[in-house]
């Protein structure tokens, strides 16, 4: 099944690309920050998938702490936009 | 005699077991991790804080999965059938849940469930973003208000 | 029988995984607006990586390790859920009118 798991993590991957272009295309700096919610999702699932597909276990773990950072950063994010009325 | 916080050790226990992939060779390493998880969890969550009552833990992820994936499902219908499918409108909503946790809660979920995203939270009121004006986002919000409020005991 | 079978419900899950992926990225495509776009990709790449997880975790030599690739889920969950309502927020800040029907 590896070559069949590496092949999906290859069009996580494409999917990953396309969708960076049309976010960073904007056209408001929303739009943009779309970006950070594309590693999230997208890049935590090709690591996975290249873990499984390569026998290399340890991208397991750095898919978690990514996911991990994703998490943390999003509460930021969140806090920010609920503490920062007026100046942003 | 000290109460030892036993369902927090259990599950920092177990997730030591989970990220060691069941491995015993670390287990020393792993009780200090326990320790260390547990204590910090005391010092900036005290017992005294609001509990969540875990009898209705399974009913709110069981609701959760399956509108997760009735809203993935619909979202994905949409987006093959492009803009034609949208009829986007904001909605504001009156939040019965107390301040705090239930609130964050409430919204944070909201923006995964089908046709909803959470735009702003203030002074009682919720506002979204809803992809199609026919959803029956008013009756799905209420329902679960009552699942958050079960889990956290308190009534609306 | 579950050596057997398993593989191939393994596979399913990643294909509908992958599709769910596909399905975020061409509403990211398609739709009109940043709050549009949010839904699709807060939705159903979240779904995706769901699928792509379980999938993955029927494949895993033991229970453990299938279950420390579940954990991603609910974190990946509270990272989009948190940047989603930021994302949002500040749209709305900056003047942004959602997309109505009939305009370009």
């Amino acid at each position: 099944m590896n070559g069949f798991d590496l092949a999906i993590a290859l069009f996580l991957l494409g999917n990953l690309i396309v969708a960076l272009l049309v976010a960073a295309r904007g056209p408001t700096s929303a739009d943009r920050m779309l970006m950070a919610l594309l590693f999230g999702s997208t890049g935590t699932g090709i690591l996975v998938l290249l873990a499984q597909a390569m026998h290399i276990p340890a991208l397991v773990d750095v898919a978690l702490v990514l996911a991990l950072l994703a998490a943390i950063g999003g509460v930021a994010f969140a806090k920010r936009a609920w503490q920062g009325d007026g100046h942003d | 005699m000290i109460r030892l916080p036993w369902l927090r050790i259990l599950l920092f226990a177990c997730l030591w077991w989970i990220l060691a992939e069941g491995r015993v060779d670390g287990w020393l390493l792993g009780c200090l991790a326990v320790i260390a998880a547990t204590w910090t969890s005391m010092v900036l969550h005290p017992p005294a804080a609001p509990r969540l009552h875990l009898g209705a833990l399974p009913a709110f992820l069981v609701y959760f999965l399956i509108n997760s994936v009735r809203g993935g499902g619909q979202v994905a219908f949409m987006a093959l059938r492009g803009r034609r499918a949208l009829q986007p409108v904001f909605l504001e909503l009156p939040v019965n849940l107390p301040v705090g946790a239930p609130q964050v809660l409430l919204i944070t979920v909201l923006s995964l469930m089908p046709g909803t995203v959470g735009v702003e939270l203030a002074d009682d009121r919720l506002r979204l973003h809803v992809l199609h004006q026919d959803l029956p986002v008013v009756a799905e919000a209420k329902a679960l208000e009552r699942h958050i409020a079960a889990l956290f005991g308190v009534g609306i | 029988m579950t050596e057997l079978i398993m593989p191939w419900i393994s596979g399913a899950l990643l294909i509908v995984g992958a599709f769910f992926y596909a399905a975020g990225t061409l509403g990211l495509l398609r739709f009109p607006d940043v709050y549009s776009r949010l839904h699709a990709l807060a939705k159903a790449d979240n779904l995706g990586l769901g699928f792509v997880l379980l999938g993955l975790a029927l494949q895993a030599e033991s229970v453990a390790a299938g279950l420390k690739l579940l954990l991603i889920w609910p974190l990946a969950l509270a990272a989009s859920a948190g940047v989603s309502y930021a994302i949002a927020r500040r749209a709305d800040r900056l003047g942004v009118k959602p997309w109505r029907k009939g305009s370009p």
